[in-house]
């Protein structure tokens, strides 16, 4: 048993250190900082994974071949302590780099990766996910929006997706759409891949509770897809979700939680009630100690769960205790942190930015709620991990529901 | 890094556990609570499979092994509640003669230990109601003339676990006035002397009996001081660690079978005609005390891992260890025996022998809120050495 990095892994960390010594945006090692301009943060952002991409520390876990560099597990944990340690900003097309480029380069054509995974990685193609719909939340293999052959190999796509992050900014969608509905509601669905600039496609934004617009409601009437944007088989379209999924529960965000744990410990160490510093009181450090301890046990569980993929290759159901526990954690700290602030906790902190405790605390309530709830999570432990007997419900049929 | 059990430790569980399946399970644990003493048999076999001689280094007929293998060991143990003084012996009281012993006191003891001849405790408090490093109270008078130095040990020490069926028990006794951990020694003390007696308390846990033990004006020689005049005081802190981390292995342990008693349950047993466990009420409780287990097994394995391996972290992860699974591994028997209905709450089913050993820990060694204290410190210290 062996907790620390090797020799080699730590020049991984140097290398990327220095890299981000030299290239994070102007001004950001010491004061980070969004632009609060929705079309200027759009453009930042996009720059930032441009500029990573060019460096080669876009899509660090992706092949070679396509622009990566083939990052192990335990290379993609430093990456995620580095950019944690300066709080870097956040690549703009995540949902592409992590989730739908991953199941490109498993289940994808070689046309496919060819076309896609290199605007992918430089963030000119914008991504989103359409995979929920108002009527098919957690249990999204319930899903109608139909794909039906329409001829000359095209594809017409009608219904609604929902909560769909980045839509209003995306240039493709990742979309799970029913092309047959006389089996049981996980069999017949399709993943296409939908270009987003087309009259038939419309967005309409979801204003949520920290006064954020990131999530969309997305109309589809009649809308093309062509046979080569289908992913995996026709009909096949729960495996393509399955090995997406696989890639949502396989990363962590416990570092920039540690991180945010470590700001938070510096503002107890400064800031005075009463003439007296936070850190001093009791009550205080209980809290904090016991948010150290969840954190170190949550980092602990990560390295013995990244130890056991470097063997099997595969994230295990055990990445739900990731999600769960940090989503949690990530809330309880939040929250905390908004009530150390005294009678302030009634203000928004600053301009509710994406560095903003009050936002943050807010924000914790849909990361809660976002990548399958942590009910949904608590299901997933106790029947794939612990065996539990499953609810009747999920074997039936969409249309007897 | 590979933060797994090696195939080693793996195998050595699987072989404990054939053990002690054979030997009865929990059974062993039953018999103990019932009055019986099953320690003196049941410790000729654990030092035939080895297992007292873990932590003894090479030299003196051990393996040489940490707490890392140790820890994998006492997770089984604690699956069954196994009664003696393993984690005394072999995390605690080995390492602080391996530590701080004369070539002497090496030779004296650690051979025995590994034979499985020689059974150790210790013992820290003189009040069970004041916390430590306030609770070492014991004074240790220097005696003798030139050449000779000796000390007069007087006084009781309580919570002392098995000192009835331990030969030697390591005594923190004040050598001179001094704050907190200052000042404290710490001597091995023989209990088969007609000046030492040990005397059953009134334990919550009676498969882990706790013992008074009374030193009515022992004198011993320098042999018997293990480590520096005065200075015991940080070795022992280290063993207190060790010592939290071992019982928190075999809390673990526990805690991993009362997860497997829920599921059990949970999928026989039957209400409004189905499974009682597809309830998500059920469910969720289990997943949480699955993942409250995980995670505090995590935090073993990384103490277990830093200990060994002197990293600075090492005080501040047995800390994060105590403060984090105290409390949740006892919820997590709590859980177990609500999970279970009214067959839970009987004397056959065994989460009440978890749940009382988990609350004979909590406070023990360092309550959860003293080591949240700790941990803090130790953290804005790390953090302004960064």
């Amino acid at each position: 048993m062996d907790f620390s990095y090797t020799d080699e892994q730590e020049s991984f960390r140097r290398e990327l250190r220095a890299w981000l010594e030299e290239n994070a945006p102007d001004g950001w090692l010491e004061d980070p900082e969004l632009p609060d301009d929705d079309a200027e943060r759009v453009e930042f952002l996009r720059d930032w994974q441009r500029t990573l991409a060019d460096g080669g520390w876009a899509g660090v876990h992706w092949p070679e071949e396509y622009g990566g560099r083939g990052a192990s597990l335990i290379e993609q944990t430093i990456y995620r302590e580095e950019m944690a340690r300066i709080n870097a900003p956040p690549q703009i097309n995540l949902i592409g780099i992590n989730l739908i480029a991953p199941t490109l380069i498993e289940v994808g054509t070689e046309a496919q990766k060819q076309r896609f995974l290199p605007k992918i990685l430089s963030a000119e193609e914008i991504w989103c996910q359409g995979y929920s719909e108002p009527e098919a939340g957690s249990d999204v293999a319930s899903l109608t929006t139909s794909a039906e052959p329409a001829g000359d190999g095209e594809w017409r796509i009608d219904g609604q997706k929902i909560w769909t992050s980045y839509a209003h900014v995306a240039d493709w969608c990742f979309l799970v759409a029913r092309t047959d509905d006389s089996g049981t509601k996980h069999e017949g669905l399709t993943a296409f891949l939908v270009e987003m600039d087309q009259d038939a496609i419309s967005t309409e934004p979801i204003h949520q509770p920290h006064d954020d617009r990131t999530f969309n409601q997305v109309y589809f009437d009649d809308a093309v897809a062509t046979d080569d944007r289908v992913v995996g088989e026709v009909d096949q379209g729960w495996d393509v979700v399955m090995t997406l999924s696989a890639f949502e529960h396989g990363s962590t965000s416990i570092y920039s939680i540690e991180q945010r744990y470590l700001d938070l410990l510096e503002y107890c160490r400064t800031e005075t009630r009463n003439g007296t510093p936070l850190i001093e009181r009791d009550r205080v450090r209980q809290r904090l100690a016991d948010f150290d301890a969840r954190i170190q046990a949550a980092k602990a569980a990560h390295r013995r769960n990244v130890s056991k993929q470097m063997e099997t290759g595969t994230p295990g159901p055990e990445g739900s205790m990731d999600l769960l526990v940090s989503d949690e954690l990530r809330h309880d700290l939040l929250n905390f942190a908004v009530n150390l602030r005294g009678p302030a906790a009634a203000l928004w902190e600053n301009g509710h930015n994406a560095f903003d405790d009050t936002s943050g605390y807010i924000r914790s309530y849909g990361a809660w709620i976002a990548a399958g709830t942590g009910d949904i999570q608590r299901n997933i432990i106790g029947e794939r991990v612990l065996g539990l007997p499953k609810d009747d419900k999920s074997k039936t049929s969409h249309r007897s529901e | 890094m590979d933060a797994r059990l090696t195939d080693e430790h793996e195998r050595v569980q699987e072989t404990a556990r054939e053990f002690i399946e054979s030997e009865g399970g929990i059974d062993l644990a039953r018999r103990q609570i019932d009055g019986e003493n099953v320690v003196d048999d049941l410790w000729n076999e654990l030092a035939d499979l080895d297992y007292t001689a873990i932590t003894v280094p090479l030299e003196y007929d051990g393996f040489g092994e940490g707490m890392v293998y140790l820890a994998a060991l006492l997770e089984v143990a604690g699956r069954y509640a196994l009664p003696g003084p393993l984690p005394e012996t072999a995390a605690v009281a080995v390492p602080l003669i391996r530590d701080l012993g004369t070539e002497d006191q090496r030779s004296r003891f650690l051979p025995s230990v590994a034979d499985g001849d020689l059974r150790m405790s210790v013992a820290v408090y003189d009040d069970e109601t004041e916390p430590l490093p306030g609770g070492i109270r014991m004074g240790a008078e220097r005696r003798g003339d030139e050449g000779t130095t000796e000390f007069r040990l007087e006084g009781t020490k309580t919570l002392v676990p098995y000192a009835a069926e331990t030969d030697v028990v390591i005594v923190a006794a004040r050598t001179r006035e001094g704050q907190g951990y200052d000042g404290v020694s710490l001597f091995a003390v023989e209990t088969d002397h007609d000046a030492v007696e040990a005397t059953r308390m009134d334990s919550l846990d009676w498969a882990r009996p706790m013992y008074e033990l009374s030193i009515d004006g022992l004198t011993v020689g320098e042999d018997a001081l293990l480590g520096p005049l005065h200075g015991g005081g940080s070795a022992l802190v280290t063993a207190m660690d060790r010592f939290s981390v071992a019982g928190t292995a075999m809390l673990v342990g526990a805690a991993d079978r009362a997860v497997e008693l829920s599921v059990e349950y949970g999928t026989e047993r039957e209400q409004y005609g189905q499974p009682i466990g597809r309830f998500q009420a059920v469910k969720h409780r289990t997943a949480d005390m699955w993942v409250d287990m995980q995670s505090a097994r995590s935090l073993v394995y990384y103490a277990a891992w830093a200990l060994d391996e002197d990293e600075p972290d090492a005080a501040r992860a047995a800390a994060a260890t105590k403060a984090f699974a105290a409390d949740r591994l006892h919820r997590v028997f709590g859980d177990d025996i609500w999970n279970h209905g009214g067959m839970g709450f009987t004397w056959d089913h065994d989460a009440h022998i978890y749940l009382k050993q988990a609350k004979s820990w909590r406070n023990f060694l360092g309550s959860p809120e003293a080591n949240r204290d700790r941990l803090i410190d130790a953290r804005l210290a790390a953090e302004r050495n960064r």
